[in-house]
């Protein structure tokens, strides 16, 4: 058996058709599809592409969590395409980059997001096809409907193979450019084949992350399909405490910034309250389990969890790893480490750097050559976090080789990528992006001559008013929320770059 | 008023600043320490309380636009006039 998405979706649609397998509300209302349905949906899909001549190309996903994000996210990964996940919340430019970086020639996009089908047509040339997600289709689109009908009476389209890439993300990247990662059937099979529950079918995943992460779609809703879970769809971050009591799951994935935000909600809610009642109140009956990944996260809340029965279990990974590496779990957890490797991650150390090496291990980066070798050396993945390993074999990590920042809400952030946007601005003569307590801060030296006759207040009016234009374009993790003037240059290396280690001892002040 | 109260009762279950410490000018995430899901939640809190439904989703330029308390109780009045 080949160890292919498809296939494990063959599985699904044969063992659990008459189980639940997606709920999402409307207006507070749980609505539901089967695994039946959803799989009949997915496969007038897949006909309907194939019939477009759609095999072994890329197609791009734009939009947020819906049945019908999965449905068609579905059609793309068990066919011999690449589905690329788009964040939908990065300015349009960005995104249209994406779309013509991937070489996607077809795009599902959410009806949100219709004013884009436009600038998609006119800037990608390769994009044949736009296909409405919802909504009615715009100019130039068709509707999924309209999809399925090219689709009928056609074939089942011919089975991806093992090494066929399934799935393209794009992630922070060191150099300020964003890179594709391409991940293949098998990476994600093997992945999810090692994290496994023991639970049968009939799990309920409260899915809160972002849909286009790796980290959400290959362990809430590919993990959770090949047990045949019921997976719900949190319909906006706003409501996701009040979403945990109308869903009552029983697993949740998330960040640590979610696990920060639920333990203030806890602690409002009264220390003469028994821990008892409050956690049937805020976690409902049956939720038990919160995996957490994406970032560090204290390990101070994994005992406040634990004093409301939730155990809260910690591992790690990255989009390149498909994307766990390690993990905590029931009966191997140690407080404070990220777990210990998965069955199918060989890890080694590397002047302290943590490298891997596995099934899940992907391909390279889309058309990124020179950084693929960088990264990819002798089948080793070299992830950039510095970490050791106990006589247990508990992974602990203990810092960053690249200057990726990664807040708690596991967006990793590349500061060269924010610092070459404003540098281009004039007032702006050096700029260094640092992270602290969570939040992004602009440390500028501005252009002396140009600020010669400025006041303070002036200087940082005007820089301010730099940072207020591209904060309004970012969406909230990439926004600036502090700024630093300089008043002396970074201090630079003998080839004038500037060191970044040394810009917060050199002048701290927020 | 009945919003700038409520918004201030319900912002202490996410910060350490009593709701009457807390003035119009303070910023969300400097002055009370609240992360951008402690915000969004808080939102949400707020939604449930006044009965009121943005339309808006999480990645949404409005939410980029609340630098103050104020702007925050502004966009809760736009919607309870509504």
């Amino acid at each position: 058996m080949k160890k292919t998405i498809y296939t494990m979706w063959k599985r699904c649609e044969e063992n659990y058709s008459e189980l639940p397998a997606v709920r999402w509300l409307i207006k507070k209302n749980i609505q539901e599809r089967s695994y039946g349905e959803l799989a009949a949906a997915v496969s007038a899909i897949k006909k309907g592409l194939a019939a477009q001549g759609f095999s072994h190309k890329h197609i791009a996903l734009i939009g947020t969590a819906s049945a019908e994000w999965i449905e068609a996210y579905m059609s793309v990964v068990t066919s011999t395409n690449a589905a690329v996940p788009m964040d939908s919340g990065l300015p349009a430019e960005d995104i249209i980059d994406l779309v013509y970086r991937s070489d996607s020639e077809g795009v599902f996009l959410d009806g949100k997001f219709s004013s884009l089908a436009e600038q998609i047509r006119e800037k990608c040339p390769l994009v044949r096809k736009i296909w409405m997600l919802s909504g009615d289709a715009v100019e130039g689109t068709e509707t999924i409907a309209d999809l399925a009908a090219a689709g009928e009476g056609q074939d089942e389209p011919e089975q991806p193979e093992e090494d066929d890439v399934s799935m393209i993300v794009y992630t922070s990247g060191t150099t300020g450019k964003s890179k594709g990662v391409m991940l293949t059937q098998c990476n994600l099979y093997s992945n999810i084949e090692a994290v496994l529950y023991e639970e049968g079918p009939g799990l309920v995943f409260l899915s809160v992350l972002p849909v286009h992460h790796a980290f959400c779609l290959t362990m809430d809703w590919l993990n959770g399909f090949w047990m045949g879970s019921v997976i719900c769809i949190n319909d906006n971050l706003r409501q996701m405490i009040r979403n945990i009591s109308i869903y009552n799951p029983d697993v949740m994935l998330m960040v640590p910034l979610m696990l920060e935000t639920i333990y203030k909600r806890l602690k409002s809610l009264g220390s003469d309250v028994p821990p008892e009642a409050i956690a049937q109140k805020v976690f409902g009956p049956k939720l038990k389990r919160i995996f957490t990944g994406g970032a560090h996260l204290d390990p101070y809340y994994i005992g406040e969890f634990e004093k409301y029965g939730i155990k809260v279990y910690e591992g790690y990974g990255m989009s390149e790893c498909s994307p766990v590496i390690t993990n905590n779990r029931e009966g191997a957890c140690k407080l404070g480490s990220i777990g210990k490797a998965l069955s199918n991650a060989e890890i080694k150390f590397e002047n302290g750097e943590i490298l891997v090496r596995g099934t899940s291990v992907m391909k390279g980066y889309y058309k990124m050559e020179k950084e693929t070798e960088e990264t990819l050396r002798d089948g080793w993945l070299h992830t950039g976090d510095k970490g050791y390993i106990d006589e247990d074999g508990f992974i602990f990590i203990n810092g960053r080789v690249k200057n990726l920042i990664i807040l708690s809400n596991g967006e990793n952030i590349s500061p060269e990528e924010i610092e070459g946007k404003l540098a281009l601005n004039d007032l702006i003569g050096e700029i260094v992006v640092t992270g602290e307590d969570n939040l992004l801060t602009a440390r500028i030296y501005p252009e002396k001559e140009l600020v010669a006759n400025m006041s303070e207040e002036e200087k940082a009016a005007a820089l301010q008013k730099i940072l207020d234009e591209y904060n309004k374009t970012q969406p909230t993790y990439k926004q600036l929320s502090r700024l630093v003037i300089r008043q002396n240059p970074f201090i630079k290396n003998a080839s004038r770059k500037i060191i970044r280690h040394e810009v917060l001892r050199d002048e701290p002040t927020v | 008023m009945e919003i700038e109260s409520k918004f201030k009762k319900v912002a202490e279950r996410y910060c350490s600043v009593k709701a009457e410490d807390i003035t119009n000018d303070m910023k969300p995430r400097d002055d009370l320490g609240l992360s951008s899901l402690d915000l969004m939640t808080l939102l949400g809190d707020l939604e449930d309380e006044l009965d009121i439904e943005f339309e808006f989703s999480e990645d949404d330029n409005k939410l980029a636009g609340i630098v103050t308390v104020e702007d925050a109780i502004n966009l809760l009045k736009e919607y309870a006039e509504e």
